[in-house]
């Protein structure tokens, strides 16, 4: 185990009676890093995290924190304190009694609970609601709350669990905002439990990608969207194309597969050379909408093209996505600009040429 | 891991357990044991002798109360039902929300006044100088005899269950997705058709239920068939209390109590099975 | 739902049910309203044209030294029944909302189904089982089956407040490191704090007017609804509306305590919630 691991999980598992909700899972979370578990709902990620906070005890593997298992230490045994998706606060409790709850639990003076809740409630600037009902914030101070109780402990670590849903859109940017900045401030190591993914990408440091109780993939934001590891990856994320095929040829540097759509050609990058795919296996490419080109005209000098007609397309904000079905019923998504779009006649039903350069193709691990 | 009864969970659970085991199910075992004994000069033995069960099923005035007190019983409850319906449906469709919830608390006013009281009440309104007489004199009509009469208990039986019967069906009917009654309307049904097509079919398990407590209540009464119906006819519960107060005949009063039991599960059952009937076969189909 | 339907209603047939709803509540509450009014009436016989005001009933009924025992023995058995029953409901409403155990349902059962036996056969029952193991005939007697009977409706108050409590809320309370004894303490019993309350006034008035298994098992320790049943067998007298309106009015006043601690919780919670909208 490196020096600067937080939290370990070694083939941890976990079933409810016949369901297995996350089965032999083995990673790290670091020292002061933000991260973020993502995935859709069923996928095991809450059911991680509340491992981690001692609310669900593992079938089998083991969870260590600063190096000691403390998979039977009851929750109450841990400094994981959580901040939960509903916020779970005390309704019967004012907001300073609400931060100042796990200092009394812990036995702490009243003179010393009253100065440190006192520090949170000024860091999370809600000092002036210290005397109100948790039924007379709003959504934005609430979490702040959140906040300022499960940090009033000082730990190494917190954990969060979708504690930004039930916000509204401008809202979340904005406790996004207060949220890695926080983090960042304090040095506490964020664990992130979410389903959305520009919460995960614009706040995490690495991002644990989870489906079917399985971690799919670990990486950066910037790793994980450009070179998703495995389909599924790719699919989840929703920004990438993805052509599957027969692998014809492999030649040192590049590589073609044979797809429904036609040959392609893509780039084999130094890092692939390991696990260098084998003429005649199957494999999967992604590549992303943004890379994507549309032209009326067969462009001559591209290598990978594919005919498609548009079947729809969607705006938001200054890009178009543009929906495209190949004749084998592959679809493809394009993003670009309104200027780009201008050129194009894009009525459904048109015929239009999708390329891509060889560089923007990328080679998945076939699952 | 927290869902296991521990030394903490079982501080929570046991008392009320312990409690119904010791002082809830023991009585009602030991009353079967009970039917068994003898009883031999005022004096109750431990034995297991079909005697008392014999006696009281070769008694012409026990099948006679019986039958009574389930006719009486049924009588009631239909007559319940049907008079409490309108008045739940129209505070579950035409009240506002505001009269909603007044009617509802008026309605549980009766649960906490005193029964005898209210049976009390009835006989001035009853009797042969009561207030419904003299208020029928004032028309020309009467007197008549109300008091010690089958309808006059089954005014008490109206009164100890018309309050919860309304509540029952109230809630029953507070579930019903409105939009199926204008989908209704939409269709064509009629204001009347649309009750009997759409609202008592979904609301059928509540209003089945309200009428079973209705049974039950009235069943195991003995102070409207006493006070009101004057004792006459008897009923089960006169039998029960007369056997038990006055003729220390406790082992036979226990086999009235047992064959009671024995007809509100039976009935319970049935009416469950019942209320649940249409309801199986259609959630097949979803 | 109110005045905004409009088309598909039918004026004569709305007002019909509503003057329906009029006659209900005035035959539920006739008897009532008659018992309050000829507690003050002076007539032996009471009936209509009403005779003149007075309190002699009032005073028949305070000057009689066996409706004082029987108010005292109603009052002690009625508070001891609503702490037990209360406690003994909190416990079981805790169990149902937290744990799933083999069982469960004979469990909830046990818990829930002694309203529905027949008063008449409870009574025999206790009578015969209480008097076996020598607990007839005296107040504890009473106490023990009437906590059998409201202990039930304790559980199922609790238990609608613990429904409204957020799942996560107990877990939180673990999490920021509180023992399950502190959490008993510090949330779950301040969160049910109302219903707690609500419970115990409910208790105690289903206590107060429950006669049935009381005249069964009471002996000489009478409760006074049970000296009410007497007053009925003996003779016709309108001291039966005296105590019945006492008994009434203490019942109710019981009764709205509940209601303002299950619902209106202070105007301070009330104003909070007008806060949230």
């Amino acid at each position: 185990m490196e020096r600067d691991t937080l939290v370990s999980f070694e083939g941890v598992v976990k079933r409810f009676g016949n369901f297995t909700a996350v089965q032999r899972m083995d990673f790290e979370i670091k020292k002061g890093e933000f991260l973020a578990i993502m995935g859709s709902s069923g996928c095991g990620k809450t059911t991680t995290l509340r491992m981690l906070a001692g609310l669900e005890a593992p079938t089998e593997g083991t969870i260590r924190l600063s190096g000691k298992p403390i998979n039977h230490l009851p929750t109450w045994q841990r400094d994981t304190p959580m901040v939960w998706q509903s916020l779970a606060l005390f309704p019967f409790l004012n907001v300073r009694e609400n931060v100042e709850f796990a200092l009394k639990m812990r036995g702490v003076g009243k003179a010393e609970r009253r100065r440190r809740a006192e520090q949170w409630l000024d860091r999370m600037q809600i000092s002036e609601f210290a005397e109100r009902n948790i039924a007379q914030l709003s959504g934005g101070q609430r979490q702040r709350v959140a906040l300022a109780r499960s940090l009033v402990v000082e730990p190494e670590i917190l954990l969060l669990d979708e504690p930004l849903s039930a916000l509204d859109a401008a809202l979340k940017v904005r406790m996004q905002a207060v949220l890695k900045t926080l983090q960042r401030e304090t040095g506490i190591t964020f664990v992130y439990v979410t389903h959305s993914q520009s919460e995960a990408f614009s706040m995490a440091d690495r991002v644990v990608i989870m489906s079917r109780g399985v971690i799919e993939q670990i990486g950066t934001p910037q790793e994980i969207y450009r070179t998703p590891r495995t389909k599924f990856v790719a699919d989840f994320l929703g920004s990438s194309n993805i052509f599957s095929g027969k692998v014809a040829s492999v030649s040192e540097g590049a590589m073609e597969i044979d797809a429904p759509s036609g040959r392609m050609r893509l780039a084999l990058p130094d890092t692939a050379r390991r696990s260098r795919p084998v003429p005649g296996s199957t494999a999967t490419v992604t590549v992303l909408d943004t890379r994507m080109g549309l032209s009326v005209a067969r462009p001559a000098d591209a290598v990978n093209v594919v005919p498609a007609k548009v079947i729809g397309e969607e705006f938001v904000g200054a890009t178009a996505t543009l929906y495209l079905e190949t004749d084998h019923g592959q679809e493809i998504r394009v993003q670009m600009g309104h200027e780009a779009l201008e050129n194009l006649p894009v009525g459904i039903g048109q015929r239009l040429y999708a390329h891509w350069s060889p560089a923007d193709g990328h080679l998945v691990a076939e699952v | 891991m927290r869902s296991r009864l521990s030394l903490y969970g079982l501080t929570f659970s046991l008392p009320l357990l312990v409690w119904q085991l010791l002082f809830f199910v023991f009585p009602l075992v030991f009353l079967v044991a009970l039917s068994f004994w003898t009883v031999k000069n005022f004096t109750m033995t431990p034995d297991f002798d079909t005697v008392n069960w014999v006696t009281m099923f070769s008694r012409g005035v026990f099948w006679q109360a019986y039958g009574t007190t389930f006719a009486l019983a049924t009588v009631a409850a239909a007559l319940t039902s049907a008079l409490a319906f309108p008045c739940a449906y129209a505070i579950a469709f035409k009240l506002s929300d505001t009269a909603r919830r007044w009617a509802v608390f008026l309605m549980v006013i009766p649960f906490f006044t005193s029964y005898l009281v209210r049976v009390y009440s009835w006989q001035i309104f009853l009797s042969d100088a009561g207030i419904v007489n003299v208020m029928l004199g004032y028309v020309g009509l009467g007197p008549y005899g109300m008091l010690n009469t089958k309808g006059a208990t089954l005014v008490g039986y109206l009164t100890l269950a018309f309050p919860l019967v309304v509540l029952l069906q109230l809630f029953s009917l507070a579930f019903i997705d409105r939009n199926l009654i204008e989908a209704a309307h939409n269709m064509r049904c009629g204001r009347m058709r649309t009750v009997f097509e759409v609202v008592i079919p979904s609301a059928r398990v509540g209003l089945v239920i309200a009428a079973l407590f209705a049974f039950i209540l009235s069943f195991g009464d003995f102070v409207s068939p006493i006070y009101l119906g004057g004792g006459d006819p008897t009923t089960l519960s006169i039998l029960i209390t007369d056997t038990t107060k006055s003729g220390q005949q406790w082992p036979r009063a226990a086999v009235i109590a047992l064959t009671m039991i024995a007809t509100l599960l039976v009935v319970a059952f049935v009416a469950v099975r019942f209320a649940y009937a249409g309801r199986a076969s259609k959630e097949v189909g979803k | 739902m109110s005045g905004s339907e409009h088309i598909n209603r039918n004026r004569a047939v709305d007002w019909g049910l509503k003057l329906y709803v009029l006659l209900a509540y005035a035959f539920v509450f006739a008897p009532i309203a008659a018992s309050f009014v000829f507690s003050f009436n002076s007539d032996r016989f009471p009936s209509i044209p009403l005779g003149d005001f007075t309190l002699d009933w009032y005073h028949a009924v305070a000057s009689d030294p066996l409706v004082w025992e029987g108010l005292r023995n109603t009052l002690t058995v009625g508070v001891i029944v609503g702490v037990i029953s209360t406690a003994l409901g909190f416990g079981a409403a805790y169990t149902d909302y937290r744990y799933k155990f083999f069982g469960k349902q004979v469990y909830l059962a046990l818990a829930l189904l002694p309203p529905t036996i027949p008063v008449i056969i409870l009574g025999l029952a206790m009578l015969a089982y209480l008097s076996r193991i020598d607990l007839s005939g005296n107040a504890l007697s009473v106490i023990i089956s009437h906590v059998v009977v409201c202990a039930p409706f304790a559980m199922a108050v609790i238990r609608l407040r613990l429904n409204q409590m957020d799942p996560a809320l107990e877990p939180a309370a673990w999490n920021l490191g509180a023992s399950e004894w502190q959490t008993m303490r510090h949330v779950i019993l301040p969160f049910c704090k109302p219903a707690v309350f609500g419970a115990l006034f409910i208790t105690m008035a289903v206590s107060f007017d429950e006669f049935a298994v009381a005249w069964f098992v009471s002996g000489l320790n009478e409760t006074l609804p049970v000296k009410v049943l007497g007053f009925l067998q003996g003779q016709v007298s309108p001291r039966i509306n005296a105590i019945g309106t006492f008994v009434f009015v203490t019942s109710m006043t019981l009764v709205i305590l509940a209601q303002l601690l299950l619902t209106g919780r202070g105007a301070k919670a009330r104003l909070a919630a007008a806060g949230q909208e």
